[in-house]
């Protein structure tokens, strides 16, 4: 299974997949800022894939940014960090737009917050060396990526630290850095590669050396000519390939860059290590370089508030736990024909229902939507056009597989591999018939595992 | 031309003859010994294979009885009556036991729902619950009738976003409890004509069901106090234990921590009224 070619022979593309419009350039050139601390954060006990944290905090402790407030003992699990100074209260519920009703510690603002440029340049600024990394050692980086919580930041959440363990009979020779940012309207990632290419380098030189890869590409989509050259530019003598790939959706999902940049297929139910690859967001790259070099832990995310429902589309750098409201306060709040609030982008997002739940590791984006775009004729019948089969980047029969599952037809599931679908909706997308093609593949995947 | 007649006749007759003693032989040789009791349950079963006793269906329950030695009252269609039947053709005695009812643990309609978001995907429940914050009650019934779609006795029904189970109707086949996604409905012993519930499945800490319904149970422990209750604290929430129901001395104390419950969430359901 493991290829020995170490070349990036990717093709540059890959089968099916959807072309839908960016609308990127409502937020692309708002420079990155600091939303100003909010009243109080409600930081919720499980961002990430695995375990949910114990909280750790008793109401009316005293806490500074980055003070540990939540771990767990289970293997799979980031810990959680308090992403302000102020005082904590009692543990609460919170549900995540994802779904997951969680623990959570609110915590108050004290009046003592660092100032907005303060923490600007402690995140994106100052000196992120891209030579002589030699004096971190691999196990001392991967605990560091451990203690600092960090998790996926492109949406996935999967703790960070896990994708670095060594593995003998599976060595890494690649890492792949992914800055495609392929879903329509955010703009995050974007921004902190034009803003801060050294940040991204120096995690991705960090990651590398973690996981033992000699090979590292950061993967970017041609639709962000700004964040190439800046890139190109910062990574001039640090060995790291820059790549172009087209612009397509889901061009920055996980096997799909891996085919296109590498021209390596990961098969079904394996992960990309089975094919020497690991692979990580910028956003993550960044965050690993600001835990490792500067001994600072996850307590902010950049997070792109768009879309057309938005009064000023910004892109805002927040502590974990501010609510989707003060964000959207943050960006002169909503316009009166405002449809749907998105956690993420409108392709695989969530519809947030709540506006005062917290943000969490994974949120990549606020997309607000305005009703001409959520507008959706009534479902009709399959047509068999197979529209949805060309779209599939998985190479999977869309339409069976959604049927068969709302039928409940399970071993039909099987045969059609309703466990390669990623999830990425493009089948939904270009369906004429309308069919909720994805939301009926998830609902048969939650109801298989609940079997 | 007469000849001709009665050699053919008289071909098919030895023709026949033979093939009657063939089959004659087969029927015996080849016999496959069926158990006269699993053809005597399979009679007096309902024959509505809901597949509520854990078996396929009808046929293989009473094959079940006879070879595997199943215990004779797990049919909830046929009730006390077939259980005795069935015992009566296996000789063994039936101890009488409760017909096991759906209890459906919320009773918000879509006024108390709180949080309602528009829904324009998969009309199920299992889909919806896909869905975050669908109703900011992640407990709760979310109304799209997954329950009602399955139940064979259209014994279930949702009005106006509350589910309501017809206790004539209702067997017991827990179909509707393997179908909810959120585990409104479970099953309870139909120890008396009406029985009380607490019609509440939201686990979290009372402020928080506050926020998210009307008449949520919101843990304040009154239920408990009262005396002789048999209503126990699950984490924050009320639940009544059944075991320890009895159809004479449970329902005074029941009455009483229905009237002291702040939200009313304890409710009467069965057959004479209720919900």
């Amino acid at each position: 299974m493991v290829t020995t070619d170490t070349g990036n022979s990717g093709k540059r593309n890959f089968a099916g997949g959807v072309h839908p419009s960016g609308h990127k350039g409502l937020a692309a050139d708002s420079i990155i800022e600091v939303l100003p601390t909010p009243a109080t954060v409600t930081i919720p006990m499980s961002h990430h894939i695995g375990a949910p944290c114990e909280a750790l905090t008793k109401p009316k402790q005293e806490l500074a940014i980055g003070e540990l407030i939540g771990s767990s003992k289970a293997f799979i699990s980031a810990p959680i960090h308090a992403s302000v100074n102020g005082v904590a209260g009692m543990v609460c519920s919170v549900t995540l737009p994802t779904g997951k009703r969680v623990k959570a510690v609110p915590v108050k603002a004290a009046e003592n917050q660092p100032d907005a440029r303060e923490v600007y340049n402690d995140f994106f600024k100052g000196d992120y060396p891209t030579s002589g990394l030699e004096q971190y050692v691999p196990e001392a980086i991967t605990e560091a990526v451990k203690s600092a919580g960090i998790t996926g930041m492109g949406g996935a959440t999967f703790p960070t630290f896990v994708k670095f363990l060594k593995n003998e009979k599976k060595p890494i020779d690649t890492l792949l850095v992914n800055g495609c940012e392929c879903e329509p309207y955010l703009t995050s990632d974007y921004r902190l590669m034009v803003e801060a290419p050294l940040a991204v380098l120096c995690g991705a030189l960090l990651a590398a050396r973690a996981c033992g890869a000699r090979n590292i590409v950061i993967a970017i989509e041609d639709n962000k000519p700004l964040a190439i050259d800046a890139m190109r530019r910062a990574a001039k003598s640090t060995g790291i390939t820059i790549m172009e790939l087209p612009t397509k959706y889901p061009q920055g999902s996980e096997k799909q860059t891996i085919l296109s940049a590498l021209g390596r297929r990961v098969p079904g139910g394996a992960l990309p290590l089975d094919v020497g690859v690991v692979v990580i967001n910028v956003g993550t790259a960044s965050t690993i370089a600001r835990a490792v070099t500067r001994g600072k832990p996850l307590t902010h995310r950049i997070v792109s508030v768009t879309g057309d429902g938005i009064k000023h589309p910004k892109n805002i750098l927040a502590p974990i736990g501010a609510s989707y409201a003060d964000l959207i306060e943050h960006c002169g709040g909503l316009t009166d024909d405002t449809a749907r609030v998105v956690s993420g982008g409108p392709m695989m997002g969530f519809t947030v229902g709540d506006l005062t739940s917290p943000i969490t590791k994974g949120t990549s984006g606020i997309t607000v939507l305005v009703q001409q775009d959520v507008e959706a004729p009534p479902e009709t019948n399959c047509v068999r056009c197979g529209k949805c089969v060309d779209a599939c980047p998985m190479n999977l029969v869309p339409t069976r597989i959604a049927l068969a599952s709302r039928y409940r037809q399970w071993e039909l599931t099987d045969t059609y591999h309703i466990s390669s679908c990623i999830e990425c909706g493009c089948c939904s997308y270009v369906c004429p018939a309308n069919i909720p093609l994805v939301q009926l593949i998830k609902t048969g995947k939650a109801l298989k595992t609940k079997k | 031309m007469g000849i001709t007649i009665a050699m053919a006749a008289g071909v098919m007759l030895i023709l026949a003859l033979i093939m009657s003693v063939i089959l004659g032989w087969a029927n015996k040789a080849f016999a496959v010994d069926v158990d006269p009791k699993i053809t005597a349950i399979d009679e007096v079963l309902p024959a509505a294979n809901c597949g509520a006793c854990g078996f396929i269906g009808c046929g293989e329950y009473s094959e079940g009885v006879v070879k595997e030695g199943a215990p004779v009252n797990l049919c909830p269609v046929g009730g006390a009556m077939v259980a005795k039947m069935i015992a009566n053709i296996m000789g063994v005695k039936v101890e009488a036991g409760f017909p096991a009812k759906a209890i459906v643990k919320c009773a918000a309609s879509y006024d108390e729902k709180a949080g309602r978001c528009e829904y324009l995907g998969e009309r199920t429940c299992a889909s919806a619950e896909l869905v975050a914050n669908i109703q900011s009650c992640t407990y709760g019934c979310i109304g799209f009738g997954d329950c009602v779609k399955v139940c064979k006795f259209d014994a279930i029904d949702i009005i106006n976003g509350k589910v309501v189970v017809d206790y004539e109707k209702c067997v017991g086949c827990k179909a509707c409890e393997k179908a909810c996604p959120r585990g409104v409905i479970s099953m309870m012993p139909m120890k008396d004509d009406e029985m009380f519930v607490v019609a509440c499945n939201n686990k979290d800490f009372g402020k928080d069901v506050k926020k998210v319904c009307s008449i949520g149970c919101i843990g304040c422990k009154m239920c408990t106090k009262v005396d002789g209750s048999i209503i126990e604290m699950q984490g924050d929430m009320a639940v009544i234990d059944y075991d320890k129901y009895d159809a004479k001395t449970s329902v005074a104390p029941l009455q009483a921590a229905a009237e002291k419950c702040p939200v009313k969430i304890i409710v009467k359901v069965g057959n004479a009224g209720g919900k």
